[in-house]
């Protein structure tokens, strides 16, 4: 029976995609834009053994499947509270954690198109240059990464009104953005940037991902984000507890 | 009537410090209607959101079906109706309806008879979103039934609607009492609980203050109204042994008295001309006004 709810979730959460196109707008055209704008600028300049415009793709492709996985559930979660249709969902035969796992789930394709879209890009642009292999692994990464940022999303969006989770949620991640170096290099910034990148799960995605385009150690940084998950799990619970409906 | 589809007993819970529940107990029997009611701030929210597993218990007994109605597969068999709930903007009438049955664990098929059942059928493809106020609540009790319910919790269900949409709404729900599912209705309306439940419960102060039919309850204040057109002026109306409470309805005066016999004789002799006299037995409102209120009826009085 679950398998076949969690379907009818899920097409719930597809058809808010499909049907809302502007929402696919910024979040799909606007990463890929700014990928699009960098590469062209940067990206044939040589980075960590990579060209620049692979190895953006580690780093723009986190942000861009941060913005999606973290915005579109939070956002999605505090507009359901608004109109009272989470405490609908509440009341249903549907266990919660199953409505919220479709959201994830739902905001994962939408991931998947950023990346597909800029790895698209880069090979339009000639700057893409590694295997098919890598690029699978780069987009697993990214996608089974990205799950500690949908959870602090949600945990935003128990909490704020819909507005008020955009707000909050873009002041988190435009810093973390910058300071993680997945906008311009790290190696171009100011020092203390790379001092405050380790601590920064940003930053670990973005390596962990950059890892598997230009190999490197990924232990360090799957410990961290194992880590962030088991927070922003303890957050989103406590928020969902709190959540007025 | 078949046996309780919600038991509750001894319910207690606390926000803090405040006590919103204090010791409840109550029934609801298969095919029969209860109606909820009280002043703002008696517990009935609270005792609503603990039936349908919306909060976790504290201390007392809630079985919905038999079941703990915190778990989700317990809820299979609840249909809720909300008080003014939105509808996602990208989801249309006929998706909602299946998803509902499909999330009770019933066919898709269940959705297309009790669309036909709410004129909902043309309205199929139509975002929810967009509904008008009456269709909404059409759509939300379509959502409703369509889980097969054998517990009905209505919040208000016929704010919004207009006389026929209500008495369609009433049957609609008389038959499926019919068929066995219990309803459960808080509402403001309370002439309208009078006319179709088969019992009221009062709470106030978390307490259940009274429960009964509510003829039953009718007759347990034992208040009348004197309307009458009086040149007696307000105050000494007022004054007048006996009398309640009083309240200007146009020329007439109301008060509201439980010895309507002397206070007559007491009016005729203050304005030996008083005119269209009429003497009214209180109604379901009067009476959970007089059991909710007593300390304000005293002072009154």
């Amino acid at each position: 029976m679950n398998r076949r709810v969690f379907a009818v979730e899920l097409l719930d959460e597809l058809r808010g995609i499909v049907r809302e196109p502007t929402a696919l707008l910024f979040s799909v055209l606007m990463p890929v834009g700014l990928f699009a704008m960098f590469v062209g600028i940067f990206g044939r300049d040589a980075s960590g053994g990579l060209s620049g415009g692979t190895s953006m793709l580690a780093t723009f492709g986190t942000y861009g499947v941060i913005v999606v996985t973290m915005m579109n559930p939070g956002i999605g979660v505090a507009q359901d509270r608004e109109r009272g249709w989470l405490r609908a969902k509440q009341v249903s035969a549907v266990p919660i954690t199953l409505t919220l796992a479709a959201k994830v789930v739902a905001a994962l394709t939408y991931a998947f198109g950023v990346l597909a879209a800029m790895a698209a890009t880069a090979a339009a642009l000639g700057v893409l240059d590694t295997s098919a292999g890598a690029l699978v692994r780069l987009g697993a990464v990214l996608l089974l990464g990205s799950f500690p940022f949908a959870l602090l999303g949600l945990a935003v969006g128990f909490q704020a009104r819909a507005g008020a989770s955009a707000a909050i949620l873009n002041a988190v991640l435009m810093p973390a953005a910058v300071l993680s170096g997945l906008w311009l290099p790290l190696a171009i910034l100011p020092a203390f940037f790379q001092q405050i990148a380790r601590f920064l799960p940003t930053y670990h995605l973005a390596e962990l991902a950059r890892a598997q385009l230009a190999g490197g150690e990924i232990l360090p940084h799957i410990s961290v984000l194992v880590a962030t998950t088991l927070v922003a799990a303890g957050l989103a619970a406590v928020a969902y507890r709190r959540a007025r409906t | 009537m078949s046996g309780d589809v919600l038991r509750v007993r001894a319910l207690r819970h606390r926000y803090r410090d405040t006590v919103a529940l204090d010791g409840v107990d109550l029934d609801v029997a298969g095919g029969e209607c209860v109606a909820l009611l009280g002043p703002n701030g008696a517990g009935k929210t609270t005792l609503v959101n603990l039936a349908i597993g919306l909060l976790p218990r504290q201390d007392g007994e809630i079985r919905l079906a038999g079941r703990d109605p915190r778990i989700a597969a317990t809820r299979r068999r609840l249909g809720v109706v909300h008080q003014a709930l939105g509808f996602p903007s990208t989801l249309k009438v006929a998706e909602l309806v299946a998803g509902a049955a499909i999330r009770a664990g019933r066919p898709r098929s269940a959705a297309g008879p009790i669309m036909a059942e709410l004129d909902l059928t043309e309205l199929a493809g139509r975002r929810a979103a967009r509904l008008s106020g009456g269709q909404k609540q059409r759509l939300q009790l379509a959502m409703a039934l369509v889980t097969d319910p054998a517990l009905l919790v209505l919040d208000e269900p016929t704010a919004g609607l207009d006389t026929v949409a209500r008495r369609r709404f009433w049957r609609i729900l008389s038959e499926r009492r019919a068929r066995g599912a219990g309803v459960l209705v808080t509402t403001h309306l309370i002439e309208e609980s009078a006319a179709v439940a088969d019992r009221v419960v009062v709470l106030d102060h978390g307490r259940v203050v009274a429960a009964g039919r509510p003829d039953e309850l009718i007759a347990q204040l034992p208040d009348r109204t004197v309307i009458v057109r009086t040149v007696v002026g307000h105050d000494r109306l007022a004054a007048l042994p006996g009398v309640v409470s009083t309240s200007v309805d146009g020329e007439l005066v109301r008060l509201r008295t439980r010895t309507p016999e002397a206070l007559l004789r007491v009016l005729l002799a203050e304005d030996p001309d008083l005119a269209d006299l009429r003497v009214e037995t209180a109604g379901l409102a009067e009476a959970v006004l007089g059991l909710t209120e007593p300390t304000e009826r005293v002072a009154a009085a």
